[in-house]
C-alpha cells in the first residue's frame, strides 16, 4: 500500500509550483545547446569573414541560407527522394528483421544456422556490394531501396533476437505451465517482453536507413530531376555550389533527426507506461 | 474377461487414492550431468492439507515442485496428482497454481489483465474472464487496484497478485516455491495469515517451500524436513496447532518445540 499512498501525495502537489519546475526543466533542458549552436554558427560566420576564407572552400552560414533560399524548390525535390527511398527502406528493414528474429529465436537450430550469415552481411562494407546491387536491380529507386535496407536490417534482426532470447525464465515457465503453445509464448510474452530492444533498433535503423539511402544515391544516384541528396551532392560538389552542398548536408542531418524524434515518440507512446528507458523520472 | 479384470482394477486404485492429490513414490532425479538433485522422495500428501518443505539451499526442494508440476521429468519412480499418472497427463493442468518467489507479473499488463492471464488459455467469455479475475482480487484484499500496473505496486501487493494470478483458475493444489522470501518480515507475517485464511476459504491443498523455520510452522500441518546431497526428506514433522492461528500463537512453548524438532531433524 506504501507506494500508491505516496504517489497519492505527488499528485496532489500545488499545480503552479508543478509548472514552475516544468519551465525551469525545459530551460535546462534546451539552453545549453541552444546557446552553443548559436556561438558555434557566431565563430563559423565571423572567422570566415575574418580570415578572408573564398565561399568556394568555406561558406559562410549565411551562404549556405542564401544557396538553401535560391535552391529551395530543387533542394525539397532532393529530400523527397531521399525520404521515400529510405521510409521505405527502413520499413523494409523494420519488417524482415523482426519477422527473422521471431523465426530464429522459435528455433535454436535455425537461430545458429542462420545468424552466422546475417553477420557476414553486415561486415561486408556496403560500398563493396552496393555496386552488384546495382547490377542486379539497376540503377535508381530500387538498387538505393535495398542498400538503403541492408545497413538497416542487422540492427533490426540482432535487437529483436537479443530481446526474444532475454525473456524472464520463469514467465516462460509459469506459460508452459498453463500449456501455452510456443506461439502462444512468443506472442504474450516474449515479443512485448523484446519491445523496449526492438525499439532501441528501430532508433538505430531509422537514422542508419538514411545514411544507407545518400550512400546509395552517391553510388547508384538517379539523375536529373528525381535524384536525392546524396546525388544533388555528388552533382554540387562537380559544379562548385559549395554552399548549396552544405545546404544538402544540413538537410540531411535534419532529415535523420526528425527521423529519430519521431521514433522517439513513437517509443514513448509504447513503453512510456511500463518500461524504465521511458519512464519519467518520478524522484 | 481378462480386459475386465484389469478395468476393474484401474477404478478401484482411483477410488483409493482420491483423498491423495500427491503420492511420490521412490522418485529420484539425476540431472543429465550426473548430479544427483534428489533421491528416494516417498511421500503422500492428501487432501486439505498445507504441507511446508523446509530445507537449506541446493537439498533440490525447487526439483520436487519442478516434477510435480510436470517442468522437469523425473528419472527414478512414480508420481501421481490428483489421482492421476504424471507420465501419461496430455491434458491441461488447471487444477494446479503455481507462485514464485519472484511475482513474475508482466510488466505492461494491469493488475487485473495479469490475473486473467491463466484463464486466456481457456475456453470461457470474456465476461466470465473478467469476472473470475475479480472474484480473485477480491480474495487477496486488491479488488481496487484493478488498473494499477505491477511497478506502481509495493512487493507485498505484487505477492498478491502473484497469488490471486494462482487461484484464479481454482486450483485444487497450489504450489507456492519461496513466494515470501523477498519479503520484509512485516509484509511477510501479514501475507501468512492471509495465505492460512485464504487456505481454509478453498479448501485446496498447498505445497509449500521455505528455508524459514518459523514461517513453516506457522503456516503448515505437516513439515517435510529435507536434506542435501543427495537431496531427500530426512523426516515429515506433524503440526497439531490448532486453526485459525494468530499472532499469538508464535510465541507459545508448543510453537517453539515443534521450531526446536524441525531445527534438530534439519542437522542431520
Amino acid at each position: 500500500m506504501e507506494n500508491i499512498q505516496t504517489e497519492k501525495l505527488e499528485v496532489t502537489q500545488k499545480p503552479s509550483a508543478r509548472s514552475t519546475k516544468i519551465n525551469l526543466n525545459i530551460l535546462s533542458v534546451w539552453g545549453p545547446p541552444i546557446i552553443a549552436l548559436v556561438l558555434f554558427l557566431l565563430i563559423w560566420q565571423f572567422g570566415t569573414l575574418l580570415l578572408q576564407i573564398p565561399p568556394y572552400i568555406m561558406p559562410k552560414p549565411t551562404d549556405v541560407l542564401a544557396a538553401t533560399i535560391e535552391n529551395w524548390s530543387r533542394l525539397v525535390n532532393s529530400a523527397t527522394t531521399t525520404i521515400l527511398e529510405s521510409v521505405i527502406g527502413f520499413v523494409f528493414s523494420v519488417l524482415i528483421g523482426v519477422s527473422a528474429a521471431i523465426i530464429m529465436a522459435s528455433s535454436k537450430i535455425l537461430e545458429r544456422s542462420l545468424y552466422p550469415y546475417a553477420i557476414l552481411l553486415q561486415t561486408i562494407p556496403i560500398v563493396a556490394i552496393a555496386p552488384i546491387i546495382v547490377i542486379w536491380f539497376g540503377s535508381g529507386m530500387n538498387a538505393i531501396v535495398i542498400i538503403a535496407f541492408t545497413i538497416g536490417f542487422f540492427p533490426m534482426l540482432s535487437n529483436t533476437l537479443i530481446g526474444l532470447n532475454a525473456t524472464d525464465r520463469s514467465m516462460i515457465d509459469l506459460l508452459s505451465l498453463y500449456k501455452a503453445s510456443k506461439w502462444q509464448i512468443m506472442w504474450k510474452i516474449r515479443i512485448p517482453a523484446a519491445l523496449p530492444y526492438i525499439v532501441a533498433g528501430l532508433k538505430i535503423s531509422c537514422t542508419l536507413a538514411i545514411i544507407g539511402a545518400i550512400v546509395g544515391e552517391y553510388i547508384a544516384g538517379i539523375g536529373g530531376g528525381d535524384g536525392g541528396l546524396g546525388y544533388a551532392i555528388t552533382v554540387a560538389s562537380t559544379t562548385m555550389e559549395i554552399p548549396y552542398l552544405f545546404a544538402c548536408g544540413i538537410a540531411a542531418s535534419i532529415l535523420g533527426i526528425v527521423f529519430f524524434l519521431l521514433v522517439s515518440l513513437f517509443s514513448k507512446l509504447v513503453l512510456g507506461s511500463w518500461h524504465e528507458s521511458e519512464m519519467k523520472k518520478e524522484r | 474377461m481378462v480386459t475386465e479384470s484389469t478395468v476393474v482394477n484401474k477404478v478401484s486404485t482411483q477410488v483409493e487414492s482420491s483423498q491423495s492429490v500427491v503420492r511420490m513414490t521412490d522418485v529420484g532425479k539425476v540431472f543429465p550431468n550426473g548430479n544427483v538433485a534428489v533421491n528416494n522422495i516417498n511421500i503422500d500428501i492428501s487432501a486439505g492439507e498445507f504441507i511446508s518443505f523446509v530445507g537449506p539451499s541446493g537439498c533440490g526442494k525447487s526439483t520436487i515442485f519442478k516434477m510435480i508440476s510436470g517442468l522437469i521429468d523425473n528419472t527414478k519412480g512414480n508420481i501421481e496428482i490428483l489421482g492421476s499418472d504424471m507420465n501419461d497427463t496430455g491434458q491441461k493442468r488447471t487444477d494446479v497454481g503455481f507462485v514464485f518467489q519472484d511475482a513474475t507479473l508482466l510488466p505492461w499488463r494491469s493488475v487485473l489483465d495479469n490475473v486473467m492471464l491463466p484463464l486466456e488459455f481457456q475456453k470461457m467469455s470474456k465476461q466470465e474472464k473478467k469476472q473470475e479475475a475479480l472474484r480473485a482480487l477480491e480474495l487477496v484484499g486488491l479488488e481496487d487496484y484493478t488498473k494499477s500496473l505491477p511497478r506502481q505496486l509495493s512487493g507485498g501487493m505484487r505477492m498478491r497478485v502473484s497469488i490471486a494470478r494462482a487461484l484464479v483458475a481454482k486450483p485444487k493444489l497450489l504450489l507456492m516455491d519461496e513466494p515470501f522470501g523477498a519479503l520484509d518480515e512485516i509484509t511477510r507475517q501479514s501475507l501468512q495469515t492471509e495465505l492460512l485464511r485464504i487456505w481454509e476459504k478453498q479448501k485446496m491443498t498447498v505445497l509449500f517451500i521455505t528455508h524459514n523455520v518459523f514461517e513453516a510452522v506457522y503456516l503448515s500441518t505437516r513439515i517435510a524436513v529435507m536434506t542435501p546431497s543427495p537431496g531427500k526428506i530426512a523426516s515429515t514433522v506433524d503440526v497439531p496447532l490448532a486453526f485459525p492461528r494468530n499472532d499469538e500463537i508464535r510465541t507459545t512453548h508448543q510453537f517453539s518445540d515443534i521450531v526446536a524438532q524441525v531445527s534438530h531433524d534439519l542437522k542431520f
